[in-house]
């Protein structure tokens, strides 16, 4: 199946070549900015509020409303890791070829062919000029390795090989950190859990499904505060937690925002707050028979009214209802009945809507509690992107400070006798050659003048 | 004993004189005016370094205490000090006094931007929950040396564009002729950009980190986030463009036109078109 292979042979190359990860790197830059244009999130019900059928058949056919979790981006970012490995199999090889390779020969005319390169000629002794040139190379430059050769002078002196492994380390690193979210969205998960002051939990509602996780572990919010500045700008939001495990407290901390609690493998981020009904007092007076019920009402819970088959129950709260302050939200349930609901006004007990069926209500207390809102996450593979960030930093800074430089050395005595002769000088660097270059005419220099002791130039 | 805004404010128009003193020596060939422009920008560098640190410890006699680099005006301000220092190095090693055009102008738009603009707020606010951490510091300083090393790439690429038309007209007089050769321009660009790209990396990382010990996800597509990640994006491309045969050159200066156009989108565009978790950076 010659066809087939070439296909393959065709795949690889295209997938090893550069113009690929430009090409990839320019489309996840392109597919980023269209997730930034759409709010990411958004709910059905307003995109059809904000956008005509037809933009909205081709926002949700292209995912647009959640980018980052279609499979066409992460196809993109697979499509990435792919390029990446196919380069490194690509070219890690022949690197490191070219980092074993130890040269044994030079041929002085294809040094002369080179950007950087220098003649030069001395009158000194030919053993003096040797030692002179491994001297000055050495302490300029770096060490020197000579292979000398039909009574020439032959050496390669070479710093920052590591360097070229540079890139490797970079190209790893983007692999590792991805890897490390693969494994997080694998293993981890991201909720959020609203305790109210003096209250437990174990339920954390997941954030990305409509899901709920059980800790092993009970999480109790005692107190909650914000405080805030003379100007109203929030200062600080705390939580006292404890954690209760088998039924005992084994940990009592206090979050704040930016200062989180681990425990068991889960963290805990202080993120929002708010208050919540607790129960309400409320007076029932039968308009029929005249009797009047004081009843308590847990928030959300029935509560039957005694002697009778009604039930009742506080189903919402609303702190200030059409500039008529504070309602409370009833339902009653009576058997054979539609269940009816109303809603009485706290601080209006005459208000003429206060009413169910053939009751009369009146709200005495309502009775509010603090409640925190706590971000939480387990993430077990977020030490391999720090692993990632590391070697990234690692392998870019070092990229940026280092490069590898060469410097070819070949000299002769001349042929009238062993009291003088020539040199040819030689460099290459992988990178920034500008300052190469200078360095590379610096060193000319002070070999010039070591080589030629009695003119030395102004 | 003068006060931060004070110094501030006479930085505004010291940075407006260095970047007159580079534009005319360039214009009309005077050596001594960039010589000019060069004491200029380092005496106004030394004046703004002392402006910030007055501004540092006046938000401690307020009781506020944070470093001054809390909101949109406070990080304008860096951004001007990172151009400055980072061009000044740049001056220093290559002897090059022609870039400054872009640097010092670009200083003096981000401090007059600041002073002058209705929308932001130069008063010394208090930390709200959320900026208060030590990553402040290591995030908003690495990302404004990156931020501040485009903006010089984007100069002289832009210079590098006009002498490479002006070459390829063969009218090779006039002020671009003294333009350092396109050689060196393009040397020069690279050496930003790849510095700009490490402070970059280190301050979407120093980011990242800092957001997971915040609200515990280190990545979460917020737009500040993601444009940042698109500008990263831009600027590898340009990175691994560079070494595809044909693309030095031309190509690369325009990358980094449009890197430095992602870079602004990311510091403005974000703040007042698109909402996020960076709102505070707003006034």
């Amino acid at each position: 199946m010659p066809q087939r292979v070439g296909l393959w042979q065709s795949l690889y190359q295209s997938l090893a070549s550069l113009k690929l990860s430009v090409f990839i790197f320019l489309a996840l830059a392109a597919a980023s900015v269209l997730g930034t244009l759409l709010p990411q999130g958004i709910t059905e019900h307003e995109l059809h509020q904000n956008f005509s059928p037809t933009a909205v058949w081709w926002i949700e056919k292209l995912g647009l409303h959640d980018l980052y979790r279609t499979g066409w981006f992460r196809s993109l970012l697979l499509l990435l890791c792919l390029n990446l490995i196919v380069c490194t199999l690509e070219r890690f090889p022949k690197t490191l070829t070219l980092l074993r390779y130890r040269e044994d020969h030079i041929d002085p005319q294809k040094l002369l062919k080179f950007a950087h390169h220098k003649e030069l000629t001395s009158r000194l002794p030919w053993d003096d000029i040797q030692e002179r040139i491994t001297r000055t190379v050495s302490k300029e430059f770096g060490p020197v390795r000579r292979f000398d050769a039909q009574g020439s002078y032959s050496a390669i002196a070479e710093k920052g090989r590591w360097s070229l492994l540079m890139v490797y380390v970079v190209h790893f690193s983007v692999l590792i950190v991805l890897s490390g979210a693969l494994v997080g969205s694998i293993f981890g998960f991201k909720g959020f859990m609203n305790i109210s002051e003096g209250q437990a939990s174990d339920q954390v509602m997941l954030t990305e499904e409509d899901q709920t996780v059980h800790l092993p572990f009970q999480i109790r919010c005692d107190n909650f505060e914000a405080s805030f500045y003379e100007t109203g700008a929030p200062k600080e939001f705390r939580s006292d937690l404890t954690i209760i495990e088998g039924g005992k407290e084994s940990l009592k901390r206090t979050i704040r925002v930016n200062d989180p609690l681990t425990y068991g493998g889960v963290t805990f981020y202080q993120s929002s707050y708010g208050s919540s009904v607790r129960r309400a007092e409320v007076e029932f007076r039968d308009l029929d028979s005249g009797k009047t019920y004081q009843l308590t009402l847990p928030y959300r819970e029935p509560v039957e009214i005694p002697g009778t088959k009604d039930r009742v129950q506080a189903m919402q709260f609303q702190q200030n209802m059409a500039q008529f302050g504070p309602a409370l939200g009833l339902v009653l349930f009576r058997e054979g009945l539609e269940p009816s609901g109303s809603w009485i006004l706290v601080d209006m007990p005459q208000f003429h809507g206060n009413r169910i069926q053939n009751y009369q209500i009146k709200v005495n207390a309502v009775e509010q509690s603090e409640y925190t809102g706590l971000q939480v996450k387990r993430d077990p593979g977020v030490w391999l992107v720090w692993l990632g960030f590391v070697a990234m930093l690692t392998g870019i800074g070092l990229t940026f400070y280092s490069s590898h430089r060469k410097l070819w050395i070949w000299s002769e005595p001349t042929p009238e006798g062993k009291s003088s002769g020539k040199v040819i000088l030689a460099g290459r660097t992988n990178k920034n050659s500008l300052a190469f270059e200078q360095d590379f005419a610096q060193l000319c220099e002070q070999l010039h003048d070591e080589l030629n002791p009695d003119k030395k130039r102004k | 004993m003068p006060d931060s805004s004070l110094l501030l404010s006479i930085t505004t128009f010291a940075y407006l004189l260095c970047a007159i003193f580079y534009l005319s020596g360039v214009v009309f060939r005077v050596d001594r005016m960039l010589l000019a422009g060069t004491f200029t920008g380092l005496g106004t560098l030394a004046l703004q370094t002392v402006g910030l640190l007055l501004r540092w410890k006046e938000s401690y006699q307020l009781g506020y205490g944070h470093a001054p680099l809390s909101n949109l005006y406070e990080s304008l301000v860096f951004a001007a000090w990172s151009i400055m220092l980072i061009y000044i190095i740049l001056e220093f090693r290559s002897k090059q006094r022609v870039l400054g055009i872009f640097p010092s102008l670009f200083a003096f738009l981000a401090m007059s931007y600041a002073s002058y603009s209705d929308q932001i707020d130069s008063k010394i606010q208090p930390l709200v929950p959320a900026l208060k951490s030590n990553w402040l510091i290591a995030h908003v300083v690495t990302c404004f040396l990156g931020y501040a090393a485009f903006a010089i790439s984007f100069g002289i690429s832009i210079m590098y564009l006009i002498k490479k038309n002006q070459t390829s007209q063969a009218t090779a007089r006039g002020p671009a002729a003294l333009l350092p050769d396109l050689k060196q321009l393009d040397a020069f660009n690279y050496q930003m950009i790849f510095f700009g790209f490490l402070w970059l990396s280190l301050g979407i990382i120093t980011g990242s980190v800092w957001a997971n010990s915040a609200w515990g996800t280190y990545w979460s597509w917020d737009p500040k986030e993601t444009w940042s990640l698109i500008t990263w994006l831009i600027y590898a491309a340009l990175l691994h463009a560079r070494t595809i045969k044909g693309w030095r050159g031309n190509r690369v200066a325009w990358l980094s036109v449009l890197g430095f156009g992602c870079v602004l989108f990311t510091y403005f565009g974000v703040n007042f078109l698109l909402s996020g978790l960076h709102s505070y950076a707003v006034k």
